[in-house]
């Protein structure tokens, strides 16, 4: 597992910086826009994290050889799982830091004080995303895959904004409760869970 | 003992299919494995390998049952492949340091050796490589985990005469100690006909025959005569022919038959491993 992690780092070494400008792009983007920055740039770059170490993998069909090396199918799926997790908490903390940072030094811009609670949903969304995006992944082709992450840039560009309109009025109505998202927290969880086991199911029965 | 056991393997696609294929690669020797294009090579090699899944039937490789046993298994194999399906973007250098680990018998000096025995540098990237140059790459890794069985799907396609030679020398060697054993598609008969022990003929998803080399090149023969000779009845003594101006040739499985049928009135000659694909590709017998 500890391997597969490396390889990931190995490969995606020269790409690294791409993050950081998804992070910068982002920030420059959203932050003096809109109220709900926070969300959009932690999303953003987590979920294009994530899609960069997974598209990576199929670029010249490196799955072909991935699973001629002494790893099991089921281990590939759950080190890129493992992966998009460290992204998604990544893009989302420095998202939140930033964010801080402007509250610090531009107070101008009026950003509210985010919590612990905002890191949640955020982290939530894109771990919902993720649990839709990756048995696409390991179960479609290379030009399927392809397809998927256009579709999901896509989805992502045009649901932003009636997403966030949603959550501005939940907060307002009072809807988002510590039981409800004890609740919703779950079944992303759970969510998550049978993603996994769909993806390993999917990928390892896929003829390559 | 088996390196390879497939038993009743069938694997269906739709235009073509691997017809409930069972044979044994026998451990410490050279198999060879050859057929016309599309005959099913790669797809049994894939199979091995685990990279496809077969419909029906077993595969037991080094004694362990693929896919239960497929960390295990893949621990013990080489492989090498005309097709590079590595990082593009790496440096052979970066490619290694993310593969070695994945080995518990990775041999870092012996790899290094190969890399310098093979003239290929580690600051090169994958892109910048020939094909020759990343068969070689693989061929380095492949034996640089002392990998008990080495899969090579057509491996000197790629290759100059000369490195060619090299590589059937070391997979000679490789064997000296008859624990290692090789299996080797190629379209390059003579490759074969120099190393192998046995051959292993694959013809439209069907096993034609898995036997010795010697004993095949024995039993099979080429029959050279006059067109005269060729009646409706002879001809079914035949896999295939190949019908001239001046004459036919043809190619009879069954040498002492054609002796007996043919006396003095036909020459009759050794086969190549090319004059079986040629012979059962243009001919239509049937193999069940």
């Amino acid at each position: 597992m500890l391997n597969l992690l490396r390889k990931d780092f190995i490969v995606l070494k020269s790409s690294l910086w791409t993050i950081g400008l998804y992070l910068v792009v982002f920030s420059l983007a959203f932050i003096p826009q809109s109220e709900m920055s926070m969300y959009f740039v932690g999303i953003y770059t987590a979920f294009g994290s994530v899609m960069l170490a997974t598209m990576i993998d199929i670029k010249n069909h490196n799955h072909n050889f991935l699973v001629t090396l002494p790893v099991s199918r089921k281990q590939i799926v759950k080190a890129k799982y493992l992966s998009a997790i460290v992204y998604t908490l990544f893009g989302v903390l420095a998202s939140f830091g930033i964010h801080q940072l402007v509250n610090l030094n531009y107070p101008e811009l009026n950003k509210p004080n985010y919590s612990l609670r905002d890191i949640v949903i955020a982290v939530g969304m894109v771990l919902v995303l993720v649990s839709i995006y990756m048995p696409l992944f390991y179960g479609l082709s290379k030009k399927g895959a392809g397809i998927i992450n256009a579709i999901f840039m896509l989805c992502m560009i045009i649901l932003a904004q009636p997403v966030a309109y949603l959550m501005h009025m939940a907060n307002e109505n009072g809807i988002i409760t510590t039981t409800t998202m004890t609740l919703v927290s779950i079944g992303i969880i759970g969510l998550f869970v049978v993603s996994y086991l769909i993806t390993i199911r999917l990928f390892a029965r896929k003829d390559l | 003992m088996n390196a390879i056991e497939l038993r009743n393997v069938t694997k269906i696609y739709p235009l073509f299919k691997v017809d409930n294929v069972s044979l044994d690669v026998k451990k410490g020797y050279i198999t060879g494995l050859i057929g016309p294009n599309g005959a099913g090579k790669s797809t049994l090699i894939k199979m091995i390998t685990g990279l496809i899944h077969p419909d029906k039937g077993s595969l037991k490789t080094l004694g362990s049952e693929m896919p239960n046993q497929e960390v295990d298994i893949k621990q013990r194999l080489g492989i090498v492949s005309d097709e590079c399906f590595y990082y593009e973007h790496l440096t052979i250098r970066e490619m290694t340091r993310m593969i070695a680990p994945f080995y518990a018998k990775w041999d870092n000096k012996a790899f290094n050796n190969y890399l310098d025995q093979f003239e290929l540098s580690p600051k090169k990237k994958i892109q910048d490589l020939s094909k020759g140059m990343k068969i070689k790459y693989s061929l380095a890794v492949a034996l640089s985990h002392e990998a008990d069985l080495l899969i090579m799907d057509e491996p000197t396609s790629g290759l100059d005469p000369v490195f060619r030679r090299e590589l059937l020398d070391l997979l000679a060697d490789m064997i000296q100690d008859e624990t290692r054993s090789i299996i080797f598609s190629t379209h390059i008969t003579t490759d074969l006909e120099r190393i192998a022990d046995y051959i292993t003929f694959i013809h439209q998803g069907k096993l034609v025959f898995n036997e010795a080399k010697d004993d095949v090149l024995e039993r099979y023969t080429i029959v050279k005569g006059d067109m005269d000779l060729l009646d409706s009845d002879v001809r079914k003594h035949f896999i295939g022919i190949r019908e001239t101006a001046v004459g036919f040739e043809a190619l009879s499985d069954h040498k002492a038959e054609a002796e007996q049928l043919f006396g003095r009135l036909a020459l009759l000659q050794r086969p190549t491993l090319e004059d079986l694909i040629y012979f059962t590709a243009k001919g239509g017998r049937k193999y069940a």
